[in-house]
């Protein structure tokens, strides 16, 4: 199938925003920043906004957008909601922590975002999971879904962290989080590559490139390195984002390329 | 709501790959060049000689009864209406392309005019006034018949009740449930429920070896 760019980059970004917002919320339990949460948060939110207006790009008819809601089912209803809840919890994670409110709120509001993280991400790949798509039909797609936004978002969060110098325990835990984040796009990637054949198929470099050793060795390497020595934040955290963004947009185009249909008889283009 | 299979059943013992149905819907629909809402295929040549099949294979929407076209559609547009009929409404369709991906079968096609999907409508318009589908009422060979699997009565069902039941088949269903049935007797071949066509817009076929 062609590569739905407006879709890759919806999933994307709003992916991204949202593990962002989830690494901005666990630090309220951990309190290790003093000044990343606040521009973490704000780039979360834009991260979001600007995936999802990427979305609706890819649609004939915006005009006709409200009939969506009017119709509740999983899907692009679904990837609405989580998207519009996700920006609440943005927004009043922001309004907590400007206006100093209590910590028991910014922790809850905190939990919440992990949450969410974990539920939109999976959602946004979960609906392509179809009878019809033999290659997608598998638990393992929005699994790659959550797990190369969670690279992405957590390494976005190491590269706040240094950018605005954070203390060393800040960076140490923020390299951990981009280890972690790493790994998991590196583990649910691969098994999505396993489970659809695009590991062996004719997209084979792009898998094995793109999306396991720019997606998941690279920011994991540079995660692992990072929790050792926080002098080379920056320069490993900077190596982090782009690793994981390329795995991202790769493992996404990924999908469309590897794409094997049941039957498509009359060959029209998606 | 009536609970009807209203489908189209073509008895490829009969079809003699004409491309009659083809161009009957095309005039009736007005469905854009190069597109088709209904589609002929030859399948085959395939097997060892002197046991080697090939027969014409007409498609169009099967008329699932678990429509996943209908299911993942976020706005409605693609719908059941009173007869149980799988349809678009054009003007609720956003264009989001998800029940294209979704048909197990590719049978959806889309106008770029109008920036949304359409397909079969089983020419509602016709039927809904006691007539026949253009693609039905044009086939020279008789082979094509309209009506309601649920309905002793119906043609369909009057075709089917004449044939074994090893001699009535449905493309590769994947949870869908297609209606539309295909009769073939040993006649004519093997059956294969599961066809790739040669290039977007060509019309030949061949099985998928699994
Ligand atoms: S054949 Fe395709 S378009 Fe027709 S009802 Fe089934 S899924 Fe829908
Ligand atoms: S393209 Fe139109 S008919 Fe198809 S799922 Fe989207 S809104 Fe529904």
């Amino acid at each position: 199938m062609e590569i739905q760019w407006s879709l890759v980059l919806f999933t994307c970004l709003s992916g991204a925003g949202a593990w962002l917002l989830a690494c901005a919320g666990l630090d309220a339990f951990r309190g290790l920043t003093r000044k990343a949460t606040a521009p973490a948060v704000v780039a979360a939110l834009v991260l979001i906004v600007v995936g999802g207006l990427a979305s609706a790009t890819h649609l004939t008819h915006v005009d006709r957008i409200m009939a969506v809601l009017a119709h509740p089912a999983p899907g692009i209803f679904l990837e609405a909601l989580l998207l519009g809840i996700d920006v609440i919890v943005g927004v009043v994670f922001l309004a907590l922590v400007k206006r100093e409110g209590s910590e028991a709120a910014r922790k809850a509001l905190g939990a919440i975002a992990v949450v969410m993280a974990a539920v939109f991400s999976f959602s946004c790949g979960s609906s392509y999971m179809m009878a019809s798509q033999l290659a997608w039909n598998t638990v393992a797609l929005p699994l790659g879904y959550l797990g190369t936004a969670a690279a992405t978002g957590t390494a976005l969060w190491y590269l706040l962290c240094a950018a605005l110098k954070e203390d060393g325990p800040a960076l140490a835990f923020a390299a951990q989080e981009t280890l972690v984040g790493g790994v998991a796009a590196l583990v649910l990637a691969l098994a999505f590559g396993f489970a659809s054949g695009a590991a062996m198929g004719a997209d084979a470099l792009t898998f094995w490139v793109g999306v396991v050793l720019c997606g998941g060795v690279v920011p994991a390497g540079c995660g692992l390195m990072g929790m050792k020595k926080s002098e080379s934040a920056l320069q490993l955290a900077v190596v982090a984002v782009v690793g994981s963004l390329i795995g991202s947009v790769a493992f996404r185009v990924l999908m469309w390329l590897a794409s094997v249909t049941l039957m498509n008889l009359f060959g029209a283009t998606i | 709501m009536t609970m009807a299979r209203n489908c189209i059943v073509v008895n490829l013992d009969r079809c003699t790959g004409c491309f009659g149905c083809e161009v009957a819907c095309k005039m009736e629909n007005d469905v854009a060049l190069g597109q088709r809402w209904s589609k002929v295929f030859t399948v085959g040549p395939v097997g060892e000689y002197p046991d080697m099949t090939r027969y014409a294979l007409p498609t169009m929407c099967q008329q699932c009864e678990d429509a996943p076209c209908v299911s993942v559609c976020p706005t409605g547009a693609s719908y059941r209406d009173k007869d149980n009929v799988v349809l678009v409404n054009k003007e609720q369709c956003i264009g989001c392309k998800y029940c294209m991906m979704a048909c197990p079968y590719g049978v959806r096609s889309w106008n770029a005019d109008e920036g949304c999907v359409e397909k079969c409508t089983l020419c509602g318009q016709l039927t809904s006034q006691g007539k026949q589908p253009a693609c039905v009422k044009s086939c020279a060979a008789g082979a094509r018949f309209y009506g309601d699997l649920d309905d002793p009565e119906s043609a369909v069902s009057k075709e089917l009740a004449k044939y074994d039941e090893k001699d009535i088949h449905v493309l590769r269903d994947a949870g869908n449930k297609p209606a539309t049935r295909y009769i073939m007797t040993d006649m004519i071949g093997t059956w294969y429920d599961r066809v790739e066509p040669r290039g977007g817009h060509q019309t030949a076929a061949y099985p998928v070896e699994d």
